[in-house]
């Protein structure tokens, strides 16, 4: 197949995990034969590793890190990133027209005028398919008034209604329902977080020395509950239970460690910055158990997941995505989300009376044999090939007033939010 | 052809006091009865009101989609139900392409990928439709008049037809048993300052009169008329009905259409007169016209025998001053009149012109979509 892949950043750049599983899935793709197109935005870091079939001409609208106070220039780039950026379409329609896509295969557009894109595809009637691992529909339907996304498909519903939707969770299509009042209901497959792990590493023996190892991995931020994590650890070390606390992850750590002084735990919260992906399956395979009291929210979560590939059993939030696919006291154990109940857990498990080889062993097998990445990447294989393969005028690509189109709904969509 | 074609008229507002009664509502009821008279058509008309309708009116289908723009403005309204309500439509034909309501109904018809006829009717000078050549997206256009068509040529490189009219010559026809005043001088009009009636009134010569028919839209330029015709034989009739209309004009003996692109308070006018209509009813009625060289006013009068151009006052005294005195025109001026306007502007002539052109469109649009594929 000719697959057109368009993500708002790919690696060596990356948020989390959205970036990273682009940029994997798009390079196995490659591998496995097909022809493949990667359009993503310019980034500031060095890429001469990049194969040529990745195309960094996007604009980002995103994630800047000056901060601006005006308030319109806000509304501005808050419009570019969600709604619509012609030079980014252009660029689209550009790139259907040479490379000729059998399917486009659309990932996070936040940052780079999603709506914008998702009307070109459907006026070039190219068919596609969008890999939801967070609940991006809603950044349009946030941020963009109705009458405004009517310029580019009628409803919210409409614009996404040719899609084929391949989504991480039951959770998120039922967050995305909530949050942005879109159903899909054509061709939805869903596939969860999956382990690329080649080389398993063997785990080492749990709680050596008589020290329980917990370890986390994720951007430092509340929604990730990593100051739940730093307050139980400050509880349990006041009751004199041995253990230590790994933190990996990049992001504003400052205010952290203020939170680790706060609670007394300085001697078993370790903030150790990011790790690479690789280095973090060693580091699994050296500890006891993942926490991941993350939010409720969560679409899915890859970290745990890596985790009880490597036999280290997660701590999860019940109801985050992930928790699909891991059965409670099998594969792991599930929390409600609060401090207490993660305390609870955590001296559980410090205390010794959790088999944690035995949990650590399931989910391993689990892992490897269900949430393994070349299972799920046949399996998007299969999907994006039944999408392409659906009836579609493919002179529609051809249209040369399909700039025109895109130039006249970006200024339409200016001018009513505007002038 | 071989069935039915479906025609979809976009449209921001509809003939009737219930939206909008102005010459681009009333010509869009003119071209949907044109269409109807040709045959082997299904037409409906879409439009945007304060809330969702549906309604038959002479035998026409009207859809009124309740309006979601924020902006004020009949022009500026627009519906994003459009979307479900064209597909299966063989044609849209959008009015008053250059508005806010043109450029809405343009990107959602043209991501239909359905076959599309802008025609301009005076209502907007939209950005994005000229200077963004938004205009361009439209497989066709109709202009209604050579100089509407020449204020688009820069922006629009594609198909592109001229229809003046249409003109219902049935309606608008002589009555034998009517007699004429040759010294009544009729002017049907808006009473607004660009529709220069003050130039009417300065040049009236004694032993001419003046009938002033039209609703007032400017009370001060109104004012300003009453004061200008004191002294003079000028009437005005700000409430006339269709029928009464049609009797001055089967009654008159001269009619006149004097529109300025800068009126008398010195106010620029843009687009004065794409399509004076009322000068061709009158023409239909065996009236013979004199009309000022604005917009498209001299384009409705190509026979001198039957129709003379003004300039300025002192070409429009003289003009009353030959048909004070029968120099002009010959007998037979209005039957000439009404001649040109069956051949050219009635219903069957443009209904004929405009089905072929939707043909050509329908056609073009086809082979278009099946070379850029081949």
């Amino acid at each position: 197949m000719r697959i057109l892949i368009v993500s708002n950043i790919l690696p060596p750049k990356v948020l989390g995990g959205y970036e990273i599983a682009c940029g994997n899935v798009a390079r196995a793709l490659a591998e496995r034969g097909h022809e493949v197109f990667a359009l993503t935005a310019a980034i500031e870091l060095p890429h001469t590793d990049d194969p040529p079939w990745i195309s960094r001409g996007l604009s980002l609208h995103w994630f800047h890190p000056t901060e601006v106070s005006d308030p319109s220039v806000k509304q501005w780039r808050l419009h570019q990133a969600t709604c619509s950026d012609f030079s980014n379409t252009a660029r689209l329609i550009a790139a259907v027209r040479s490379f000729r896509p059998d399917v486009c295969y659309v990932w996070n557009y936040m940052g780079i005028g999603g709506a914008g894109l998702l009307a070109a595809l459907n006026a070039a009637d190219v068919p596609w398919t969008i890999h939801l691992m967070d609940r991006i529909p809603e950044e349009i339907a946030s941020n963009t008034a109705p009458h405004i996304v009517s310029v580019f498909g009628g409803t919210l519903h409409d614009l996404f209604a040719p899609a084929t939707v391949i989504a991480m969770s039951e959770h998120l299509l039922n967050e995305i329902a909530e949050s942005a009042g879109l159903r899909f209901t054509g061709d939805v497959e869903l596939v969860p977080g999956w382990l690329d792990l080649p080389e398993p590493h063997t785990h080492l023996p749990y709680r050596r020395d008589g020290i329980t190892r917990f370890v986390t991995a994720g951007a430092l931020q509340p929604t990730k509950g990593i100051d739940m994590i730093v307050e139980a650890a400050g509880r349990l070390r006041r009751e004199g239970l041995v253990f230590e606390v790994a933190v990996y992850g990049g992001g504003n750590a400052a205010p952290y460690v203020d939170l680790v002084n706060a609670h007394g735990a300085t001697d078993v919260v370790r903030l150790c910055g990011a790790r690479s992906q690789a280095e973090l399956f060693g580091i699994y395979a050296e500890s006891d158990a993942f926490l991941f009291p993350t939010w409720e929210r969560e679409p899915f979560g890859f970290a745990p997941i890596e985790a009880a590939g490597c036999a280290t059993p997660p701590i999860m939030t019940r109801n985050c995505g992930a928790s699909e696919r891991l059965v409670h006291g099998v594969h792991c154990i599930k929390i409600k989300r609060d401090v207490d109940a993660l305390t609870d857990v955590m001296r559980d498990v410090a205390s010794g009376h959790i088999d944690l080889a035995r949990l650590g062993g399931t989910a391993a097998r689990l892992v490897r044999q269900d949430l393994s990445f070349a299972r799920w990447i046949e399996r998007i294989e299969a999907v994006l090939a039944r999408c392409a393969s659906r009836p579609r005028n493919r002179s529609a690509v051809d249209d040369p007033r399909l700039e025109q189109l895109a130039y006249l709904q970006d200024m339409l969509a200016l001018q009513m939010r505007f002038a | 052809m071989s069935s039915v074609r479906r025609v979809a008229h976009l449209t921001p507002a509809y003939f009737s006091p219930d939206s909008y009664v102005g010459g681009g509502e009333r010509y869009v009821d003119y071209i949907t009865q044109a269409v109807q008279g040709v045959g082997g058509f299904e037409q409906r008309v879409f439009t945007v009101g304060t809330a969702d309708g549906s309604f038959e009116r002479n035998g026409f289908s009207f859809r009124v989609l309740g309006n979601e723009s924020s902006l004020t403005g009949q022009v500026n309204g627009f519906s994003a139900a459009l979307w479900q309500e064209l597909p299966g439509f063989d044609l849209v034909h959008i009015h008053q392409s250059l508005t806010i309501f043109g450029a809405y109904s343009t990107a959602i018809v043209r991501s239909l990928r359905i076959p599309s006829v802008g025609t301009d009717l005076g209502g907007g000078e939209n950005t994005l439709m000229l200077r963004g050549r938004g205009i361009e997206l439209f497989d066709g256009v109709i202009s209604i008049s050579e100089y509407a068509r020449g204020l688009l040529d820069k922006s629009y490189s594609g198909l592109h037809e001229v229809l003046v009219g249409p003109v219902d010559t049935s309606k608008f026809s002589p009555d034998p048993g009517s007699a004429r005043d040759r010294s009544k001088v009729l002017c049907v009009s808006r009473v607004v300052p660009h529709k220069g009636i003050d130039r009417v009134i300065a040049a009236l010569p004694p032993g001419l009169s003046l009938t002033i028919v039209g609703r007032v839209y400017h009370e001060p330029y109104y004012e300003l008329l009453r004061r200008m015709a004191d002294g003079k034989n000028v009437h005005f009739v700000v409430d006339a009905d269709d029928e009464k209309l049609l009797q001055l004009y089967r009654t008159s003996g001269l009619f006149v259409q004097a529109s300025t692109a800068l009126d008398i308070y010195g106010n620029a006018v843009a687009k004065s007169e794409l399509m004076g209509l009322t000068t061709l009813e009158a023409m239909a009625c065996g009236l013979p016209a004199v009309v000022s060289n604005t917009g498209s006013l001299p384009e409705l009068v190509p026979d001198p025998r039957f129709g003379l151009v003004f300039s300025g006052h002192d070409q429009l005294c003289t003009i009353f001053g030959r048909y004070s005195t029968g120099l002009w025109p010959e007998n037979g001026a209005g039957a000439l009149a009404r001649a040109h306007v069956i051949n050219a502007h009635s219903m069957d002539a443009i209904g004929n012109r405009l089905t072929a052109f939707y043909e050509h469109v329908i056609s073009d649009h086809s082979k278009q979509w099946t070379q850029c594929g081949s």
